[in-house]
């Protein structure tokens, strides 16, 4: 009993895998098990969290590879969910990559965008009772076959309409790629693999404009979007890096530098990546990126960026100086001693509720024959939890967080939310050829929290892009409504702030996409709140 | 004279179709009609031609010892080849190298003779290697060496296991700890790897103790563990014992960027870039030290040279994938 007892003492957290219980087993296909012919078996897919029926419970929508149908899940509470993916129009086929959320016709709906290797959709939600593909009709259908990875609706001009960033990854065609171990670039560490990306063209990004009239224009050559070359493009992040306030786009790049799109303004952007310190690490080498997060992590008001990379590679944290210059602080903040990992999805999350964000990470090798080589690198492998130790530096609690963590999965996206409103955050993680994982804590978070639900009325109706100030005494939390993300991943569009022992937030700022503020003094704790931009 | 003069021309057009045909058999690989056809031809002295190419079929069906003289008498790239292959095969490797030597000066970025070189190195440590095992079994340094190959081919785990024989059988034998240290780094990729490697390079300085290297490796672990002000004195040290230490400079003068001595860092990766004007880290540390001192001017112009450094492979892997008669992906 005594054991018991420090056992449970010791435990930071209790993490628990609740898929089976809560109705998540369909199996996700996606690619070869035991190993893999081409490279579109091992990039996908994403997972979302979004409450597309507006019922205030987050559903999840889970992407397949080639096999199966992408499914969403409708959140019934009590932790249950159901597949609605017949009744709500959403089967689908093919190798679906990315996905993000967004109300771009501002009708109060959230829409969806997914991205494919193929051609993308846009699926038009039509007052929360069905999806309508719209892709067609908003001119976002594509003259060729793309490898579409991540995607962001972004409001770039502050008009109130929201525009829309895919990145791409490379060209890739079965019939011409190589191979596994056709030349030097189709080997791991002296067993054949599949080719790329190294050896396979590259592709441009692409940026489509909301004219507002439910269509869209591509506008990727006079925006600057497609001028760089060279980049293996996947997750996207948005975000005001600058602080200027014009929405930023950074993107995750494999092999090859990371991008960094500043706004310039009237529609331009300009890539800045390797001045502005986030491009490479911290020896001026091009990462395997592939997840991105953001956090105001220090308390200071700045956008940081976490961006998870391949096996013998450090994960990195490019610190904001709150000018959109950034330094490379991986190894100060405890974040360099994993780096047996392939890091997928990922967020910032305070799952503790004390006020400090922590930071979660999913892994998998790319390669199922790695274990031929019967080293510590695996196909399948854990989750990595990092806890904010308040000071800019992060400890790995990963084995004191309970069995969910523990387990070994080839995870790739992953998305994080509130599914039953109790103010303690849960993770769906998509699974490659598995069910999909959904962590949640066998007991909510002790701290007191804050969920803020905004609804922009001059600016887009999902306010992505607004930024959250949240203060309680002396500690300032900020944080940005944001659409894709993650590992070609949604998030619930909603914001979380743990509270630690405040029972109020003393203030929330909130800065609204085009410049409106609006204030709201002494909030009380453990709640959702519901905030109407004012003017 | 006349007729005389028609016969001279006639039997040089029968040379000169003797020699066309045998160089003609020799590139089909019909080294007896080669042979034959050219044997006939060199009989009529100053065809240079037929010379060679009977030179080449004799080192080709393996008749060194006929084919030699006139190879080394040569200066043509064909007859160098050969006769490094006609050495080789005679076991006489010292006279190989030499032939090589003269070749490397003479055509640097040839192929072929890059190709016989590495060749020939390979040989030479294979049977060394081999001599090695069979005449020493019982040298640490079997071992040793045995690890090193481990370690080359990524096999880390057992490239560790045989450092620690080595160590076993002569624990003050330098370099051996160093070694350890790094299999376990390359092996290991969790903190305890770390602890373990510093473990065996502070072994090694024991031995050494003005081991530069060791001293470097053990701020790289501080580092990683988030010890920056350890990582300072090793990288200091580092540099106390070897001034001209490129990644030792770079790792210092990135900490002084952190800790805000810009003109100190400025210093320390400018003295590194005059060792390796190349090395990418460099230009990229220098880039980030002058925007943070906000010399964005020079920043830029750091950022240009690593453009040029960095510049992507593409090109070159698509003339790679022709010379392998893959067809490249269209871009």
């Amino acid at each position: 009993m005594t054991k018991i007892l420090l056992a449970a003492a010791l435990l930071v957290a209790d993490f628990q895998n609740v898929a089976k219980q809560a109705g998540l087993t369909a199996v996700f296909p996606n690619g070869g098990t035991v190993s893999k012919q081409f490279i579109i078996e091992t990039t996908g897919s994403g997972i979302a969290f979004i409450d597309y029926d507006n019922d205030g419970l987050i559903d999840l929508f889970v992407l397949s590879g080639k096999g199966s149908t992408n499914r969403m899940y409708h959140n019934e509470g009590h932790g249950r969910f159901s597949d609605v993916t017949a009744k709500l129009g959403l089967e689908s086929s093919g190798w679906a990559q990315g996905v993000c959320a967004g109300d771009y016709d501002n009708d109060g709906y959230t829409d969806l965008f997914v991205t494919y290797w193929g051609g993308n959709h846009l699926y038009r939600n039509v007052g929360g009772k069905r999806f309508e593909d719209f892709t067609e009709q908003a001119h976002l259908k594509q003259d060729r076959v793309r490898y579409n990875t991540g995607c962001a609706f972004i409001d770039i001009d502050n008009d109130g309409k929201l525009d829309l960033f895919v990145s791409n990854y490379l060209k890739f065609d079965p019939a011409t790629t190589p191979q596994p171990g056709a030349n030097p670039y189709c080997f791991y560490r002296g067993i054949a693999v599949n080719c790329g990306p190294r050896g396979l063209p590259f592709d441009h990004n692409i940026l489509y404009k909301n004219n507002g009239n439910g269509t869209f224009s591509d506008i990727s050559e006079e925006s600057g979007i497609a001028a760089p070359f060279g980049h293996y493009s996947l997750s996207v992040l948005t975000g005001d890096f600058n602080e200027d306030g014009l929405p930023d786009i950074y993107v995750a790049c494999d092999q090859t530098p990371s991008l960094l799109y500043i706004n310039q303004g009237h529609g331009k952007f300009e890539e800045e990546a390797v001045l502005r310190g986030v491009a490479f690490d911290q020896n001026g080498k091009a990462m395997s990126g592939m997840g991105l997060a953001e956090a105001d992590y220090v308390g200071e008001g700045h956008a940081s960026i976490f961006r998870t990379n391949f096996s013998d590679e450090f994960e990195t944290l490019y610190h904001n100086r709150g000018d959109g210059n950034f330094d490379d602080v991986t190894l100060d903040a405890g974040l360099g001693q994993n780096t047996r990992y392939v890091g997928w999805g990922t967020g910032f999350f305070d799952f503790d509720n004390d006020g400090w964000l922590d930071l979660l990470l999913v892994n998998g090798h790319v390669f199922p024959e790695v274990e031929k080589l019967h080293i510590d690198i695996h196909y399948k492998d854990r989750a990595i939890l990092y806890q904010n130790l308040r000071n800019g530096r992060f400890r790995d609690v990963s084995k004191d967080v309970g069995p969910a963590l523990a387990e070994l999965h080839s995870a790739r996206g992953a998305a994080f939310g509130d599914i039953d409103n109790d103010g303690t955050l849960e993770v769906a993680i998509n699974n490659q050829n598995e069910a999909p994982s959904l962590f949640k804590q066998s007991h909510p978070a002790a701290g007191h929290w804050l969920i803020l639900k905004l609804e922009g009325t001059r600016a887009n109706r999902s306010a992505i892009g607004a930024r959250v100030k949240v203060v309680t005494g002396q500690h300032v939390q900020s944080a940005e409504v944001r659409s894709g993300g993650s590992y070609l991943s949604q998030n619930d569009l909603r914001l979380h702030f743990g509270l630690g022992s405040a029972t109020k937030a003393d203030r929330i700022d909130i800065s609204w996409p085009g410049g409106g503020k609006q204030v709201i003094e002494n909030q009380l704790a453990d709640r959702i709140v519901s905030i109407k931009q004012a003017f | 004279m006349l007729a005389i003069s028609h016969l001279a021309v006639a039997l040089l057009v029968a040379q000169a179709g003797l020699t066309e045909e045998g160089i003609s058999a020799f590139n089909e690989g019909r080294y007896s009609v080669a042979l034959a056809k050219l044997t006939e031809a060199a009989k009529i002295p100053g065809d240079k031609q037929a010379h060679l190419f009977l030179a080449l079929t004799q080192a080709a069906i393996g008749n060194c010892a006929a084919a030699l003289p006139a190879l080394t008498a040569l200066t043509d790239r064909l007859a160098g080849l050969a006769a490094v292959k006609c050495y080789s095969s005679m076991g006489s490797e010292a006279k190989a190298f030499a032939v090589l030597d003269e070749m490397s000066a003479r055509w640097p970025s040839d192929a072929d003779v890059l190709y016989l070189k590495a060749k020939l190195h390979m040989k030479a440590f294979n049977d060394t290697t081999l001599a090695m095992f069979q005449r020493t079994p019982a040298s640490y340094r079997v071992h040793e060496l045995s690890a090193e190959i481990f370690e080359v081919q990524s096999h880390y785990d057992e490239a560790i296991a045989e450092y620690r024989k080595a160590i076993e059988m002569n624990p003050q034998a330098p370099d051996l700890h160093f070694r350890l240290g790094r299999a376990i780094l390359l092996a290991g990729h969790n903190p305890e790897s770390l602890a373990k490697a510093a473990t065996a390079f502070q072994e090694e300085l024991k031995l050494n103790p003005e081991d530069g290297a060791c001293e470097f490796q053990l701020g790289q672990i501080a580092q990683v563990q988030g010890e920056k002000s350890a990582a300072r004195n090793h990288f200091e040290l580092a540099l106390k014992l070897a001034p001209r230490f490129v990644q030792a400079l770079i790792a210092l003068g990135k900490i002084e960027t952190q800790d805000k001595n810009y003109e100190k860092a400025i210093g320390l990766l400018n003295k590194a870039v005059d060792l390796q004007p190349s090395n990418e880290t460099t230009h990229y540390e220098l880039l980030t030290a002058y925007r943070d001192a906000g010399q964005m001017e020079k920043a830029k112009a750091e950022k240009a040279i690593l453009d040029k450094l960095q510049k992507p492979p593409e090109g070159e892997f698509t003339d790679f994938l022709k010379k392998l008669g893959e067809k490249p992906p269209a871009q």
